[in-house]
């Protein structure tokens, strides 16, 4: 148990890595998201957010973490591709905690996931700024 | 087709890409990307959390920056990496500006930086849902 005063994400939690995720590239939701930009062909580079939101989970949920996604605001995001994504391809995420900091209640937490092919070469970087707003 | 090298020049600007956000719009973002937060697809629970009503993702702004960068490039696996930084929120019926500028440009590699940002003007006042972007491009 925390504080009785202020809950926020827990900063012990950082450096925590979560179990691999695997992420299909699926031809019809990368053509969903294109059609969202109104973008002709290839995969848009922020279509990684998807593979995000496929490891995301383990992540709100763990209780170690103690993260209130419902307060989650998204502060900042960077992707970096080594190569493009292939249409169809199987992708593994792994996600981890890179840092928390809790200031005045706010919490900051910054999740990253390296993505590899299904040869175990790298093919993305993700890093994702969360901001947990402070209970009032 | 890529853009070449040599039809790029630091300082140069970056047409902008415009849109008035929908909710269509946003529901069909959340469908592609994943992100089905009630954040953005209820009012009620979007003014429980302190906003006027649901607002967009900030992955449906940084999508529309992508847009923008993509167009310019030409290709869309030209863009190796691409980040920002959210800050002003963005409501439905509200018009969204991506725009950008080179800032500079790696003749060995043939890469070039690119400054993006997004704007949008509510009230008579300007605002940046994105005001630090940036993303790397592979020329030909």
């Amino acid at each position: 148990m925390r504080g009785a005063t202020v809950r926020a994400v827990n900063p012990e939690a950082e450096g925590t890595v979560y179990p691999d995720v695997d992420f299909v590239v699926e031809p019809g939701r990368v053509a969903a998201f294109r059609a969202v930009f109104g973008q002709a062909d290839g995969v848009p580079p922020t279509f990684l957010t998807a593979a995000e939101f496929a490891a995301f989970p383990p992540i709100i949920g763990d209780p170690a973490l103690d993260l209130d996604f419902t307060k989650v605001l998204h502060g900042g995001q960077e992707y970096e591709l080594i190569r493009p994504l292939r249409e169809g391809e199987t992708l593994t995420v792994r996600p981890r905690i890179e840092s928390v900091r809790v200031r005045a209640g706010t919490g900051f937490l910054v999740i990253a996931m390296d993505l590899f092919d299904a040869g175990g070469e790298p093919v993305a970087r993700t890093r994702s700024t969360m901001i947990e707003r402070s209970e009032t | 087709m890529t853009r070449r090298l040599d039809d790029v020049a630091v300082g140069q600007e970056l047409p902008d890409l415009r849109r008035v956000v929908t909710r269509d719009d946003v529901k069909a973002y959340a469908d592609a990307g994943g992100d089905q937060n009630p954040l953005h697809q209820s009012d009620g629970f979007a003014r429980g959390v302190g906003f006027e009503g649901v607002i967009a993702h900030g992955m449906f702004t940084m999508g529309h920056m992508a847009a923008c960068v993509v167009a310019w490039a030409g290709d869309a696996a030209a863009v190796s990496a691409i980040s920002a930084q959210f800050r002003a929120t963005v409501s439905m019926g509200q018009e969204i500006v991506a725009g950008g500028r080179v800032r500079a440009i790696d003749a060995e590699t043939r890469t070039a930086t690119v400054e993006l940002w997004v704007t949008s003007e509510r009230d008579g006042e300007t605002e940046w849902p994105i005001k630090r972007g940036e993303a790397t491009v592979h020329l030909t």
